[in-house]
């Protein structure tokens, strides 16, 4: 009988889990199926146009390199770039900056190089649309830093 | 004690889900095995969790930062073990029914393992069986 009241106890402590560690959770739910939506979508443009003609596989490179930005702008949290946390870390409060400024600079580039090709190829050559839904989620390969 | 009935619910969960899982595969009408590769994705769900569970075994910040990595590997573990089957059919490796079919698995299954974690993990003896 006191196992059974400590079981709801127990329930009770996770619905009162505080509001900020919730939307954390929250927040990386959402990151998660953003990032890995987009590489399922590009995945599946991969294999349905295998040959090289309707869907050139360098376009990859895009992802690639959205995906290498999204871990760097993680790695560094918000404290190491205010100059407020308990470790300096290898480079410092600057270091952090230039790290976060160039993770930021390599997304948005994988970003519009996604739009360029969107546009170049869809609308220059208009026989493989498939282009359009996989280049797109590479859009989604941004949006997730801001989760 | 109350767990009792909470394991053998859970337990028949899993097995429903294989089941779904299963059929998908070994129907006559499909009899096509590449859906048992979703397998290898239902291990490897709760390995994140687990890992940032034992990793970590103080409640300042910092270890919410490994929570939340748990998590989004989780998230993305389970976005693969639905994205695999819909690439399956869309290619016609496998038909569309029998994505369905493993498809309602995955989802029996990871309901399993969330209310796994949510009845047993949740409370403190699990950490103290580390030690």
């Amino acid at each position: 009988m006191s196992g059974f009241l400590d079981s709801i106890r127990c329930g009770e402590c996770d619905c009162s889990v505080d509001w900020a560690e919730k939307r954390n959770t929250v927040a990386s739910i959402a990151a998660g199926i953003l990032f890995f939506t987009g590489w399922w979508i590009i995945i599946d443009a991969a294999v349905m146009y295998p040959s090289n003609t309707l869907f050139n596989h360098t376009y990859h490179v895009c992802g690639v390199i959205a995906t290498v930005a999204f871990l760097m702008i993680n790695a560094v949290s918000n404290g190491q770039v205010r100059g407020d946390s308990y470790s300096e870390g290898c480079m410092g409060q600057t270091g952090a900056r230039i790290w976060l400024f160039i993770g930021f600079m390599l997304a948005f580039g994988s970003l519009i190089a996604s739009m360029w090709i969107l546009f170049g190829v869809f609308v220059v050559h208009r026989k493989c649309d498939t282009v359009y839904p996989g280049i797109a989620i590479f859009f989604q390969n941004a949006f997730i830093f801001f989760g | 004690m109350a767990g009792i009935k909470a394991l053998i619910s859970l337990s028949f969960g899993g097995a429903v889900g294989l089941m779904f899982l299963m059929l998908g595969c070994a129907l006559p009408v499909y009899d096509e095995y590449w859906p048992l590769f979703v397998l290898f994705f239902y291990v490897l769900s709760p390995i994140p969790y687990c890992v940032s569970r034992r990793v970590t075994d103080d409640t300042d910040a910092t270890s919410n930062a490994c929570k939340e990595l748990a998590v989004f590997l989780t998230t993305g573990i389970v976005v693969s073990a639905f994205g695999l089957p819909i690439i399956f059919a869309r290619v016609h490796v496998i038909a569309w029914g029998a994505c369905a079919l493993v498809l309602t698995g995955n989802i029996v299954i990871f309901a399993t393992i969330l209310g796994f974690f949510l009845v047993f993990g949740s409370n403190d003896d699990f950490s103290w069986q580390q030690w």
